[in-house]
């Protein structure tokens, strides 16, 4: 299959717009199988990938406005090929679990779309192919959540649109002026991101575009202080909404700073490592200090997204394998666990229609099982070892520790703060006697929630233990990534910071 | 080898996921036979191991696969069995056996009685993980993993509603498992922090290439390295100031405090101290730090004992006194020593919390040792068995204690450092006052359960004769010092006393055999005939003080667990929500409100359109000219 890249982008769309025609009562089927295929597609692609190849592969390119230089093109690396899956495997485990009963054909047809604009964003090789699956993304997520979300929906879901969109409007501008410098410099115009790494701007350039860069995947991330839109939108969400959101939508911004900020401006990358390690770290302490005063259990699992982007942040600008792979690697982590716990926030809510920590406590004696695929997954949200939190964690952590000691001791304390929030989120939940009448006849999870989570529950112990068969695209694309980074910086500062792997392969 | 290797360690585990099969189901004996005899498998390989290792003495090196790679970083899942570790294995396989078959008959009536061992053997397998890797990245895992069940186990009662401090001091299972899962996670941030600093200095975390490249390295590496290493160590050890967490850990089930917070998860501390000697030992302010800290906690937690009313709380801070005893030995240098004192303690410790489990059995969950007295009668073997592991514990000869300890206290003595010396030879009379103040005020003297309506009664018969290799160890384990020391010291440095200190040990070992046997006779003058409350004592203030464990647990929650709280909510409510949110929504009003407002403009009105448009045109020259001048 040559052309694998595009049926990934693209089939989730056509089968969507196919979904007109399906009738009500099996719009969710249907919606199930098209999700479980394109999931099957993305795991050919793995199985397809070569693992010794450090570069693009499965490269398509057509030309779309040749004048402008503007193409259609993908490819996929060993940072990208993971997400890709992530995103697949959390819609399809999404799409199982869901449990919505009004205009349920619709929220399926959106989701296909969200789907292909997911894929599309890290699939895209071509700045303004990204662009577009990066914008389209908000349409989807703004029906969903303003469609079937709590009261205050309409605020929610409009602050998300508004915030994040005009974050991106700032990159836009920055990758109308990078490709104007393109132009200049080499008299061609072209969008294509391999194009852009091969030029060495001056170090002045390099920071505005990094800000400009900056201010739309932060937005996304989101980084501390553009953070306040995500409790909303989490808070109002359905299900659904939140674990997409959490698990895929976020690591765009993350993905963003990989893909285009270290590559595109080493040099200026390098001089924000201070600022935004100081930021990831007001993220980590900040964001877990507020998830620990919510009474809202959803709202707890949101702010936590905050502090653990945090950590993914950090390692970003750690400019050395460890702390980039590790990153990576977390993003994954972070897609599955958080992805998990929203599902789990959503499981309680359909009993009880209400997720206040006051109402419940008990839990674990009425919902045995619900209190341990609870607490598998709370562990790996703490980061246990042989469990997946650990291992991107740790590697972000003893990657920054390279650049900062004092930083990481001050980042680690993530170790700390979140085993705080969600040890007393467990304990105001699921320990202590059964004080409310309510949830002494609350029902165990069902067959739908068991095979939606245990899934998730093998994920969470396979790549805690045996995380090797991920780590390694991940750490070839990122050990090739680095070495282009250091021939490319033009600052002494910079070269010395970015730390090229000893075991680095020559890139083929 | 490799196969036996593989069995230690993995038995467990299956017990575990085996327990774990049946863990939702109603109670099964079979579930806690199976576990006991895999554990009991486990056990015998460990052993066999050890023979091996002692017969041959070369280590046996097994790689599994790797775990993570990224970079430069390289970590297997490797063991290594050598002198140290198949020691370890050794104590901790002996007990987890007896513990597993002991909780058979004290988890009885217990309807989450399968759980219970599925968590148990995970522990089991956690603390193999812990001492059999070959690299500080195994050992995090079974440290971390350790900490996972001893918040499981400590919470095992999870249905127990928070009490206020002054009915239960530990408040309840829950409480007291956070607690201590919190803590640890506090010193574990110090281990993180001694495992990047090594890492980034020598490039591996493999032990035995860490070890190689320590003479590289530079004084300040090495101290920051062990300090952090060390800080890690004193969380899981309990020590001052992290030790709050280990007596509140007795709300968890009573084979939990013997096997976990007497006998093993807590000696792992000490464990790091023993595996990273060489770093230890080129770091002397360290070693001495560790010492000091070792000595002072002995002291410290033995005199919180003197006082307590609570059967397991006065056992925990013995564990916590004992603890600090190894790790004196250990930062002095002593390391053959300090891995003695800890399988001696292992053994008479955990009889020690198993009888008193006995104890709490017969008075129905009972813990108040004043409304004990006089339950010899009824249960002579518990008895008998508390009376040993007491004896031991206090160093009287010829039981293990006395080897042990008294070792300690020699080495303290031999380093010249007389201040240790001092306080390791009061505390050692001290904890024998306080061991035979239990001992009597439970089985001595007049029954004052009766006023209470209990009925006690002897355990079950197997549970007893399960306890007899743990009464067996602890009496003789001492004899065995000589043959442990030529063992171990293959692997760990040598340690003799001066010749000095070898000629006053006679006189050295009867002052610490005369205040032990003074700390039993005031015990006995003051509780075996009954208890007299002295109401002026216990309303003084040091009385008091003790009591109240030098109101510690208060002073943290008044400046740590509140603060943290309402700094929390305060960040949420007035910065998050008022602060950076309100800014945003602010922005959003302006520009909705300007928007507004100019959409006045559009009135359909020509002239008005005209007049805007003179405006809008002057503004432009204006700033045209300005632009002009200052350009």
């Amino acid at each position: 299959m040559e052309n694998i890249l595009s049926v990934l982008v693209f089939f989730p769309a056509i089968a969507g717009l196919l979904g007109f025609v399906v009738n009500k009562e099996s719009a969710r089927v249907y919606g199930v199988t098209v999700a479980a295929i394109e999931f099957f597609l993305s795991l050919w692609l793995w199985f397809a990938f070569d693992n010794n190849n450090a570069g693009m592969q499965f490269v398509e390119m057509i030309p779309l406005i040749p004048d402008f230089g503007v193409s259609y093109y993908l490819g996929v690396d060993g940072i990208s090929l993971f997400i890709v899956i992530m995103s697949t495997l959390m819609t399809l485990i999404g799409m199982i679990s869901m449990n919505i009963a009004k205009n349920i054909k619709n929220m399926v047809i959106t989701l296909l779309f969200l789907e292909m604009t997911m894929v599309g964003v890290f699939l895209s090789l071509d700045a303004i192919i990204f662009y577009l699956f990066w914008e389209l993304s908000l349409v989807p997520m703004l029906y969903i959540i303003g469609a079937w979300g709590g009261p205050l929906r309409i605020y929610a879901s409009i602050k998300f649109f508004l915030y994040t969109f005009m974050g991106s409007l700032v990159m836009l501008v920055g990758m109308l002026f990078v490709a104007y410098i393109y132009h200049d410099l080499t008299g061609v115009w072209s969008f294509a991101l391999t194009d852009w790494y091969a030029l060495v701007l001056p170090v002045s350039y390099q920071l505005w575009l990094f800000a400009a860069f900056f201010i739309g995947f932060a937005i996304k991330v989101p980084m501390f202080p553009f953070h306040t839109w995500l409790p909303y939108a989490h808070g109002q969400a359905p299900t659904i909404g939140s674990v997409i959101l959490a698990a895929v939508l976020l690591k765009m911004g993350t993905y963003g700073f990989v893909r285009f900020s270290l590559p595109m401006f080493p040099d200026a990358s390098v001089i924000a490592i201070t600022p935004i390690a100081i930021i990831s770290i007001i993220m980590i302490i900040y964001t877990a200090m507020v998830a620990y005063a919510q009474k809202d259990m959803k709202q707890v699992i949101a702010y936590s997204s905050v502090s653990h982007m945090g950590i993914i942040m950090l390692g970003i600008f750690a400019m050395n394998a460890e702390g980039i792979g590790g990153s990576v690697f977390q993003m994954l982590s972070h897609g599955i666990v958080s992805g998990a716990l929203f599902m789990l926030v959503g499981v309680i809510y359909d009993r009880r229609h209400t997720k206040m920590m006051d109402e419940f406590g008990g839990l674990a004696t009425v919902m045995p099982k619900y209190a341990l695929v609870f607490g598998i997954m709370l562990m790996a949200s703490v980061g246990l070892p042989l469990t997946i939190g650990f291992v991107g964690e740790f590697l972000v952590l003893i990657g920054f520790y390279n650049v900062s000691p004092i930083m990481t001791i001050l980042a680690g304390t993530s170790i700390i703060v979140g085993a705080v929030y969600m040890l007393s989120v467990y304990k105001k939940s699921f320990f202590g006697p059964v004080t409310n009448e309510a949830n002494r006849t609350l029902q165990d999870l069902d067959a739908k929630e068991t095979i939606s989570l245990v899934p998730l529950v093998l994920i969470v112990v396979w790549l805690g233990v045996h995380p090797k068969p991920v780590l390694e695209p991940i750490d070839n694309s990122v050990k090739a990534m680095l070495s282009f980074m250091d021939e490319k910086a033009i600052t002494q500062e910079a070269k010395e910071m970015i730390k090229v792997a000893k075991s680095t392969q020559e890139i083929k | 080898m490799e196969n036996l290797v593989y069995i230690a360690l993995f038995a467990p585990l299956v017990s575990s996921l085996f327990a774990g099969l049946f863990g939702m189901s109603p109670r099964q004996t079979f579930v806690g036979i199976v576990s006991s005899a895999l554990l009991f498998v486990s056990m015998s390989a460990s052993l066999m191991l050890a023979y091996h290792v002692y017969q041959t003495g070369a280590p046996i090196y097994v790689t599994m696969k790797e775990w993570i790679s990224m970079g430069d970083l390289f970590i297997p899942f490797g063991f290594v069995v050598d002198q140290v570790s198949v020691t370890m294995m050794g104590v901790v396989t002996v007990v987890s056996t007896v513990v597993h078959v002991y909780s058979i008959g004290y988890m009885d009536h217990d309807k989450s009685f399968n759980r219970f061992f599925s968590y148990l053997s995970a522990f089991v397998f956690s603390m193999m993980v812990l001492v059999m890797s070959d690299n500080f990245a195994g050992l995090f895992i079974g440290w971390e993993g350790v900490g996972v069940c001893s918040w499981l186990l400590i919470g095992f009662w999870y249905h127990k509603p928070d009490q206020s401090r002054e009915e239960n001091p530990s408040i309840s299972p829950s409480w007291a498992a956070n607690e201590a899962f919190i803590v640890n996670r506090i010193a574990d941030l110090g281990m993180l922090v001694g495992i990047f600093i090594l890492y980034w200095n020598v490039g591996s975390l493999q032990y035995s290439e860490v070890f190689a490249a320590l003479p590289q390295l530079s004084e300040i590496i090495l101290t920051t390295a062990a300090l952090a290493l060390f800080i890690g160590a004193m969380g899981k050890s309990a020590q001052f100031p992290l030790h709050t967490w280990l007596t509140d850990a007795m709300e968890g089930p009573t084979p939990v405090s013997a096997l976990i917070h007497a006998a093993t998860m807590v000696t792992a501390g000490v464990f790091l101290v023993i595996r990273a000697n060489p770093l230890f030992s080129m770091t002397p302010e360290v070693s001495f730090f560790i010492a000091a800290l070792g000595t002072f906690v002995a002291f410290f937690a033995a005199s919180m004992a003197l006082v307590n009313r609570d059967l397991k709380r006065i056992i925990a801070f013995s564990t916590l006194s004992q603890l600090g005893y190894m790790f004196a030995a250990a930062g002095l240098g002593a390391y053959w020593i300090a891995l003695f004192h800890l399988g001696a303690h292992a053994f008479f410790k955990a009889l020690l919390f198993l009888g008193a489990g006995n104890v709490m059995h017969a008075m129905h969950d009972e813990l108040d040792i004043f409304k004990m007295g006089g339950l010899k009668k009824q249960m002579k073997w518990t008895y008998i068995y508390m009376g040993l592991a007491s004896l031991a514990l206090a160093g009287i000869p010829p039981l293990a204690g006395f080897f042990s300890k008294d070792a300690i206290i020699e080495t303290a003595f031999n380093e010249g450092t007389l201040i240790l010396w001092i306080m390791l030879v009061v505390t050692a009379g001290m904890t024998a006052f306080y061991s035979f103040r239990q001992v009597f005020l439970t089985f001595h003297g007049d029954e004052r359960y009766k006023a209470f309506g209990i009925h006690p009664h002897e355990m079950y018969k197997f549970v007893l004769v399960a306890l007899s290799p743990l009464a067996i160890l602890a009496a003789i384990a001492g004899f065995f010092q000589g043959g442990f020391h030529d063992f171990v010291t293959r692997l760990l440095p040598e340690y003799q006393m001066s010749e000095h200190t070898h000629h006053l040990a006679l006189v050295l070992g009867a002052i610490v055999l005369t205040f032990a046997v003074g700390g039993i006779a005031l015990a006995y003058k003051k509780y075996a005939n009954g208890l007299k409350r002295d109401e002026k004592t216990e309303n003084g203030f040091l009385y008091k003080l003790l009591a109240n464990q030098y109101y510690i647990p208060h002073l943290y929650e008044e400046i740590i667990s509140k603060p943290y709280a309402m700094i929390s909510d305060l960040m949420w409510k007035s910065v998050d929500l008022k602060i950076v949110d309100a800014t945003v929504d602010g922005i959003a009003k302006f520009l909705y409100k300007s928007g507004d407002g100019t959409r006045k403009m559009q009135t359909g009105n020509l002239s008005n359109y005209l007049n805007w448009m003179a405006i809008g045109g002057i503004v432009l020259l204006v700033i045209a000219m300005l632009s002009a001048m200052l350009g």
